[in-house]
């Protein structure tokens, strides 16, 4: 009796062996299909980068899928929302990760999300490329399994305030931030410059998250005499800043930073926009580049998503493209280790959409070169500064 | 002293905006002695309607505001038949954490409709800068004010004189007795909701008009409710003066204390108020406080 049951458990190991290719293989992947997770804000007031982002993802997965997917495999994309809500985020990587089964994931929201789905990612040891809020957390220390595709907050705005500087000096200048993580880090990075540079800082305001009116703060930067201004509003808030300006009939040299980098607030600020300044390490769409990406996305996209693409499409999509060639370059079987491997691998990787993309042992961050912008209301875009 | 007036007109524009809205607050609670947390997705919703009319149908400013007006009606009938009075005689609790989840819905609804991004609502007036003195004022803001204080005028004169005006004073003041003078409670409740949403809806458009629109802008009601509490939960001309109170006091605060004082500047002034007059400056002593 005892022989057939050894016999037997003999049989079944054997067999599990043989046919092992499916059931050793990591989650989200079938012989026809693999899974690619992600979570976004796709309601709320931040859906504005969360949806684009989402799109991103998808002009590069359909890219893909139309070239036959990655080895004949199809690239199914599952979406989260979390409505930028923290608890929400970390419940839909849970979802992604333990029900979908997803092999891999992209995006993860916004900065203060990213960071705290972050030890839920690294329990997990799923290949993730994050795109939306590079924030330094992210990739110091860096986590085996987590890329970072994009360039620091702090960095864009050092580069920002350098160059805004070096065009205008010994003026006086004025800042405003928001009272939140990113406020600070927008500060933490002007104040470098400030004091490696000796700027003569005469404004300095903090608004409170979710404030409407800047009638106050904006005759408190008039009334200081700025005549270099860093708006460091992140949607309507800037739009509101410079209509303010334009009400007092003031007009000094202005810089945004990325996250307000989008078309449709150019075309609300109207003439009271025209010339600002931005830092990002995306292609502007009225360049060559950005064009050509237009171009490229027009047939992947509904109308609707088509409307709905902006600077975030861009690092979607780039980050997309850099976590479906590792795949890719793991062959028939890839596995979650080949996939870290092979992200880890990655060098130049040319994406159309910002600098080549590298990553390296132990670098999880692609450090993105950056690029000054100037907004042009007549056409309505930024175009970048030679 | 130019900094000063500057000030107070951009407090007066901005309040006048938070009086419209607290006074949609107070409409209901007057009628319904509920406390509408849906009030400023309400508001929202009603600028998002103006501004889909304005750019599929015409951008005349007319039709813009006879179209939001009754987009407007529409959504507080809808939402009183549909939503609220199923909840007629449930614990107000209850009630209330019924216009919380209505809130949520309806700021989830606005990326369902439309899209994530700021929007500007043009009827080709309300945003030209006028120049008083060297002082900067937009026409939407002077609109805003006159037509605040036409509202009040015309609210008082409503609850005052009319019929309707009286009725709804009366099932505010007792229901029962109301019903039993042949006045019809839901009828009331109704109309109140429709004012209600009209009034708020006027706030939103001008917010629209003057500054831009968003996802974010919900958040109105969250300043216009201190106006409706500083004023009187039950006033709604106090409520109307309660919002160019807070966006004066907000404003004063903002340009003589700094950048971080303005938005709990007139949080401070209701504890203060609240402290020594409990019902608000205006509102009547007895009142159920939610």
């Amino acid at each position: 009796m005892r022989d057939h049951l050894r016999t037997a458990s003999l049989l079944l190991t054997a067999t599990l062996l043989a046919g092992g290719g499916a059931l050793a293989a990591d989650p989200g992947i079938t012989d026809t299909e693999i899974l690619i997770g992600d979570v976004e804000p796709l309601t709320g007031p931040p859906a504005l980068l969360g949806v684009a982002a989402s799109i991103g993802h998808k002009i590069a997965i359909a890219e893909a899928n139309n070239a036959g997917g990655i080895n004949g495999r199809k690239i199914k994309y599952v979406l989260e929302d979390d409505g930028y809500v923290t608890a929400r985020t970390i419940q839909g990587a849970k979802k992604l990760i333990e029900v979908d089964k997803v092999f891999a994931m992209l995006g993860m929201s916004g900065s203060g999300q990213s960071i705290a789905v972050m030890p839920v990612l690294e329990k997990a040891g799923i290949p993730t490329v994050i795109d939306v809020a590079p924030v330094k957390l992210l990739w110091e220390p860096p986590r085996k399994n987590v890329f970072v595709v994009g360039q620091s907050y702090e960095e864009g705005i050092i580069h920002l305030v350098n160059y805004l500087a070096e065009k205008n000096p010994g003026k006086k200048w004025g800042l405003i931030t928001q009272d939140d993580d990113y406020g600070i880090t927008v500060r933490d990075g002007f104040d470098s410059v400030v004091k490696s540079k000796k700027l003569n800082v005469v404004y300095s305001g903090n608004y409170k998250k979710g404030q409407q009116d800047f009638s106050s703060d904006m005759l408190q930067l008039k009334d200081s005499g700025a005549e270099v201004f860093l708006a460091g509003g992140i949607i309507a808030e800037n739009i509101a800043m410079m209509k303010e300006l334009e009400k007092l009939n003031v007009k000094p040299v202005t810089g945004i930073f990325w996250p307000g980098r989008v078309e449709p607030v150019l075309k609300l600020m109207g003439p009271a926009g025209d010339g600002i300044f931005a830092v990002d390490y995306v292609e502007p769409f009225a360049g060559e580049a950005g064009k050509a990406f237009l171009e490229k996305a027009k047939p992947l996209v509904s109308e609707a998503e088509f409307k709905g693409i902006n600077r975030y499409t861009m690092s979607g999509y780039a980050a997309a493209k850099v976590l479906i060639a590792a795949i890719e370059r793991c062959g028939k079987q890839p596995t979650w280790a080949c996939t870290i491997g092979e992200l880890e691998k990655t060098k130049n990787v040319e994406t159309g959409v910002m600098a080549p993309i590298s990553f390296g042992p132990g670098i999880r961050f692609s450090n993105q070169k950056l690029q000054i912008m100037q907004a042009d209301t007549a056409t309505v875009s930024f175009k970048p500064v030679k | 002293m130019q900094y000063l007036l500057q000030l107070l007109i951009s407090g007066l524009a901005i309040g006048a905006i938070y009086g419209l809205i607290a006074m949609g607050f107070a409409v209901i609670y007057k009628s319904t002695g509920l406390v509408n947390f849906a009030q400023g997705e309400m508001t929202m919703i009603t600028a998002y309607i103006a501004w889909t009319i304005s750019t599929t149908v015409s951008g005349n400013v007319v039709v813009v505001a006879f179209g939001a007006i009754l987009a407007a009606i529409l959504l507080g009938l809808v939402i009183e038949r549909v939503v609220m009075r199923p909840m007629l005689g449930e614990p107000v609790f209850a009630t209330v954490m019924v216009t919380i989840g209505l809130a949520v819905i309806l700021r989830s609804a606005i990326n369902f409709i439309w899209d994530a991004y700021p929007h500007g609502l043009d009827v080709g007036m309300g945003r030209d800068i006028v120049r008083l003195g060297g002082i900067g004022v937009r026409t939407g803001q002077i609109a805003v004010i006159a037509t605040l204080l036409s509202l009040l005028a015309a609210i008082w004169a409503f609850f005052r004189y009319s019929k309707m005006g009286v009725a709804m004073r009366a099932v505010a003041a007792d229901d029962r007795t109301a019903l039993l003078m042949g006045i019809s409670a839901t009828r009331v409740h109704a109309l109140a909701w429709a004012a209600s949403s009209v009034i708020a809806g006027i706030g939103g458009v001008f917010f629209a008009l003057s500054y831009d629109l968003s996802p974010a802008m919900f958040q109105l009601g969250l300043k216009a409710f201190p106006a409706t509490i500083l004023g009187g939960l039950d006033a709604v001309l106090g409520s109307g003066l309660g919002g160019l109170l807070i966006g004066i006091t907000e404003n004063l605060a903002g340009g003589y204390l700094g950048s971080g004082m303005k938005e709990i500047a007139g949080f401070a002034m209701i504890i203060v108020v609240l402290m020594i007059r409990p019902f608000g400056i205006f509102g009547e002593r007895d009142i159920e406080r939610v």
